[in-house]
């Protein structure tokens, strides 16, 4: 066909063209009658003569209008018209499904579009399936970030990587520029990073080979956000500096607006591993990844990693014992736990659009009943049953695209919703969209669930017996409805069991929350300010400077008036920290040297500040503090000294420690430790004091035993800090003050990352938060869904049986038992529905376990009320519409139809 | 989409059909029941039209843009829709009748040979 025929038709769909044909026929017809006449045939012999010439008049209108038309895309141009006068002659019935589809889809379409950026799209390097992170082993079970050496020695004798590249943990920076000195979060990493990555910067280059080692790291790479907020997006920016910790960077590259590793980074410096302070085997401090080489399975590379690390086990057994390499790939390391959360959601997303699939299935199911004679007399007017679904489907594509599209815009606002949460709730690996994968999802979703819910109304309409239904009333007592009687109540049935299980799920994760919410970390969490304050070598090089700051940081703060009790501490509860294995003087137990204790150094404040309840002994003090400090500088320089060996320590250096509960239990039984002393490198360490227990390392994790050290012997390796003010307003009024008094001892400090505690705790369950709240949220849909179900169903059901309802009253029915008949059958709908949903809950919480907090998937608190919650809405869903059915008078009743 | 298969056939058919209607307009306008009558006599009744049949032709005639149509009146004062030869359909008809004695005397130098090897 040529293309100017196909341009001709598909004007003519729009304008009908031949619609004159008719009349040109006659016009021939009356011509060739006349000729006949004129031919002296009879008037009779002429008309039939020329009819006779001309051929089949119908036939050849068809087929010239068919020269117009695809029959095809015409049939589906009525089925639509049709479709969409039936439509709005029910304008409540297409609301009604269209909200509920856009609701089913929406939800879905959102949700996918937050799996499709983060666990099907790729990470957005070069190659990204060839990426791995590193990790090691320790006596203690666990995988822990790598040593330094050990990497070095990895990196020098694998076969199994094209390169691999080490970095730093994301810390905050204090950045000198006008005005008040603003942080920004940066990570060390060795020169071939982006070049191991596979991603190049959008601007300038990236670190060139050589560019971690001293004297040529001063170079800087920074983030598209960082670039755009700090530096408006001068594109001008390359060769700029840029002061971090009071040293000076030259920026030599912006990365693309897509790169965010590590996450939530600013600022990309220049690693160097030949540092000293790294010589030492056995801590775990820097963060690893690898890009494998072409023809090299994980598998592989991790054999060759295990070992290398066995053979630095042997050459130093005393540090090395049980590290080994562990490999991740590196998408999995990223997405973490997101995965579970995500999938949970989905298929929660996926259970409230097969509800709403159910829904629009009843209604469609209603409202055949109506249109059983419109059907049937369109049958008897030859449409073929093919044609009558094919009717009947074009409708429910015509809700189900509709609602689809709706969905759409639905899905963008949620999104923007999720946008702001997403930093804690999902890794951004890719930015979070509505692309083409989700648009076709969506469709594909339309169309699908345009079959479910549509598919079986129409079979079963197309089905019915013509004549039954062409005979006035069908809808007698009993009646052909009783089938589709029985397929409704199953559909509402399933309704009721699928939102129980949904409920059970977001109860089980409100439950959750609220445990994680009040969960006891040991410390007294209101009106609590932690900031970060780092001390830059550069500006601090001596143990004194950085000890005079302190000191005189500690005691301004304290002096703030809203500051009841001011700490300086390495570390605080909930954000993880240092830990190492020691060596309990005069104890035989093996297991102990499996066994991980945790260390913060405190200034002899914190234990006030916290509000930790000291349990025996005496917590740190001023004298402590002044000993150990000057202990640890003499330790510092023998350690420095001993490289790999542990050194043997002058008798005057000695720590001091306040211990927790659980460290007293794990490491002296039944002993008391008070006055008792441990080894840490070489160093004895006196107990002298038991605090209680806190919960150190994050919400979710054990409580570990816990050291507390005077904070000057962190003073000795360098000026990380975190300030912690007891407070007796908000903790946020006090900021302003603080920062003020911050810069008045050094205007080149920031005030890094100005938290309350409760802020602490918020971070930790945010993604809680966010998970809960979503699937609440979808729960909840499903919950409305199901009731309007539940009521569309019953009160269909008691019109349908208005004729029969009307007969048991006329031969004396009270009101009461038609209203216990409807009753029961409305009872015995949401309760089979919740049993069905308890068992469904029970095959499917399961997969919820992990993401609960001291939580059964089975609580009998969360099932018992939710069933009950459920069944409260679903009696308000069927008495209202038995309530009807008692008011209807029999007479009226039999008169119907 | 069942219509297919035949409707490739009355292509075929029409396929002369097209030709023969270009041909008879390019005396000038006229309407269907003329088209036919010309058709007729030109092939001295050799070709016999079912007058219905040039519908279809003509709408595929109308698409192509070769005749275009217009209602009017005709010799004995009736009502009747006029076609028209477009220069497009001009071109096609020249094309159509080169291609055409081209087709013949293939066909014709086929099968002569065959009618005298039988005589």
């Amino acid at each position: 066909m040529s293309l100017r025929r196909t341009w001709a038709k598909l004007r003519a769909l729009f304008h009908p063209e031949a619609s004159d044909l008719p009349e040109e026929i006659q016009s021939h017809l009356s011509m060739e009658e006349a000729d006949n006449l004129a031919r002296g045939m009879t008037p009779e012999e002429a008309r039939l003569a020329a009819r006779q010439r001309f051929g089949n008049v119908t036939l050849i209108v068809e087929r010239t209008r068919d020269m117009w038309t695809w029959t095809n895309l015409e049939m589906l141009k009525m089925d639509a018209l049709y479709g969409l006068r039936q439509l709005r002659r029910s304008p409540g019935f297409a609301i009604v499904a269209i909200l509920t589809l856009t609701f089913g889809t929406g939800a879905n379409t959102a949700i996918f579009s937050v799996v499709n950026a983060v666990l099907l799209q790729p990470l957005p390097f070069s190659a990204p399936d060839r990426l791995v992170s590193g990790f090691e082993t320790e006596a203690a079970p666990g995988d822990y970030p790598v040593n330094p050496a050990d990497y070095l020695d990895w990196q020098a004798r694998n076969h199994s990587f094209d390169s691999t590249s080490a970095y730093s943990w994301t810390r905050p920076y204090s950045i000198a520029g006008q005005g008040a000195a603003a942080a920004a979060a940066g990570t060390e990493v060795q020169a071939n990073f982006f070049h191991t990555l596979g991603i190049a910067p959008m601007l300038g280059r990236g670190f060139a080979q050589g560019e971690d080692s001293a004297g040529n790291n001063h170079v800087a790479v920074l983030s598209f956000g960082f670039w755009k907020s700090q530096f408006g997006g001068d594109r001008n920016i390359l060769g700029k500096t840029l002061t971090l910790d009071a040293d000076r960077y030259t920026v030599v590259g912006v990365m693309p607006p897509i790169f965010h590793f590590p996450a939530g980074n600013d600022v990309w410096i220049p690693f160097n591993m030949q540092e000293k302070q790294f010589s030492q085997r056995g801590n775990h401090g820097i963060r690893v990844l690898g890009r494998l080489k072409q023809a090299v399975t994980l598998a592989q590379a991790g054999r060759d990693l295990l070992n290398i690390s066995r053979q630095i086990e042997k050459e130093f057994p005393d540090q090395n014992k049980n590290v080994h390499a562990v490999l991740i790939p590196l998408k999995k390391q990223l997405v973490g736990d997101s995965e579970q959360r995500l999938l949970v959601l989905l298929c929660a997303v996926g259970l409230v659009l097969l509800i709403a699939c159910v829904n629009v299935a009843n209604l469609l199911l209603a409202r055949a009943a109506g249109r059983q004679r419109e059907i049937a007399l369109r049958a008897s007017l030859g449409a073929g049953r093919f044609r009558l679904v094919r009717q009947l489907i074009t409708e429910s594509l015509m809700l189900s695209l509709t609602g689809a599209l709706l969905g759409i815009a639905g899905a963008w606002w949620l999104l923007r919703l999720l946008d702001r949460a997403t930093t804690h709730f999902v890794p951004r690996l890719n930015p979070i969209g509505i692309d083409a994968h989700v648009l076709l999802f969506t469709l594909l979703l339309g169309v699908v669930s345009a079959m479910l819910f549509g598919l079986v109304p129409a079979l079963q309409l197309s089905r019915g017996r013509l004549n039954d239904s062409l005979k006035a009333s069908a809808q007698s007592v009993g009646g052909a409805g009783a089938g589709r009687q029985t397929l409704r109540d199953i559909l509402v049935l399933s309704e009721i069991a699928i939102t129980l299980a949904l409920l059970v799920g977001a109860g089980l994760l409100l439950r959750s929350f609220v445990k994680l919410e009040t969960a006891d970390i040991g410390i007294d969490t209101n009106n609590l300010l932690t900031v970060n304050i780092n001390l830059p070598d550069t500006s601090y090089p001596t143990f004194a400077d950085r000890r005079r700051f302190f000191d005189a940081l500690e005691q301004r703060a304290q002096q703030i008036p809203a500051v009841k009790q001011a700490a300086i501490s390495v570390e605080i509860p909930l954000e993880g920290g240092n830990n190492g294995y020691v060596v309990i003087d005069g104890s035989k137990d093996r297991d102990l040297a499996k066994t991980l204790l945790g260390f913060n150094y405190v200034t002899p404040g914190y234990l006030k500040t916290f509000g930790i309840p000291l349990l025996r002994g005496r917590g740190l003090t001023s004298s402590d503090y002044e000993h150990d400090g000057i202990a640890a500088q003499k330790a510092y320089q023998i350690w420095q000294a001993a490289g790999n060996q542990t050194p043997k320590m002058p008798p005057d250096v000695i720590f001091h420690a306040a211990i927790s509960r659980g460290a007293a239990r794990a490491f002296w039984k039944k002993q008391d430790p008070i006055g008792n002393t441990f080894h840490y490198g070489g160093v004895p360490v006196v107990v002298v004091g038991i605090v209680d227990d806190v919960n150190e390392y994050g919400l979710r994790q054990e409580t570990l035993p816990q050291a507390y050290f005077p904070f000057s012997i962190a003073q000795a390796y360098g000026g990380g800090s975190t300030l912690t003010l007891r407070t007796s307003v908000s903790p946020a009024s006090v900021v302003r003050e603080l920062r003020v008094t911050v810069q008045r001892l050094d205007p080149g400090l920031a005030l890094l990352h100005p938290r309350s505690m409760q802020d602490v705790i918020a971070d930790q369950t945010e993604d809680t938060r966010m998970q809960t709240l979503l699937l609440s949220g979808f729960a909840a849909l499903a919950l409305i869904l199901s009731s309007v179900g539940l009521y569309g169903v019953m009160s269909y059901t008691v019109t349908q049986r208005t004729r029969e309802i009307g007969i048991r009253m006329a031969i004396g029915a009270s009101p009461g038992d038609v209203l216990r008949m409807i009753l029961l059958h409305g009872l015995g709908l949401t309760l089979g529905g919740i049993a069905c949903g308890v068992l469904l809950s029970f095959a499917l919480s399961r997969s919820i376990t992990g993401l609960l907090f001291g939580t059964s998937p089975f609580d009998p608190l969360v099932f018992a009320a939710v069933a009950t919650l459920l069944a409260a809405i679903a009696t308000i869903a069927y008495v209202i519409p038995a309530r009807r059915a008692t008011v209807i008078d029999p007479t009226q009743a039999l008169r119907a139809d | 989409m069942r219509k297919r298969p035949s409707s490739d056939q009355v292509d075929l058919v029409f396929g002369a059909l097209d030709v023969l209607i270009l041909r008879t307009l390019l005396w000038g306008p006229t309407h269907g029941h003329g088209i036919a009558k010309s058709i007729e006599r030109l092939s001295q009744d050799t070709l016999k039209v079912e007058h219905g049949s040039l519908y279809p032709a003509l709408q595929r005639l109308l698409q192509e843009g070769w005749i275009k149509a217009n209602w009017g009146i005709s010799e004995n004062n009736q009502r009747a829709k006029f076609y028209r030869l477009t220069p497009a359909g001009k071109r096609k008809l020249t094309d159509e009748t080169s291609r055409w004695e081209r087709f013949a005397a293939a066909v014709t130098g086929v099968l002569r040979p065959a009618e005298s090897e039988e005589s």
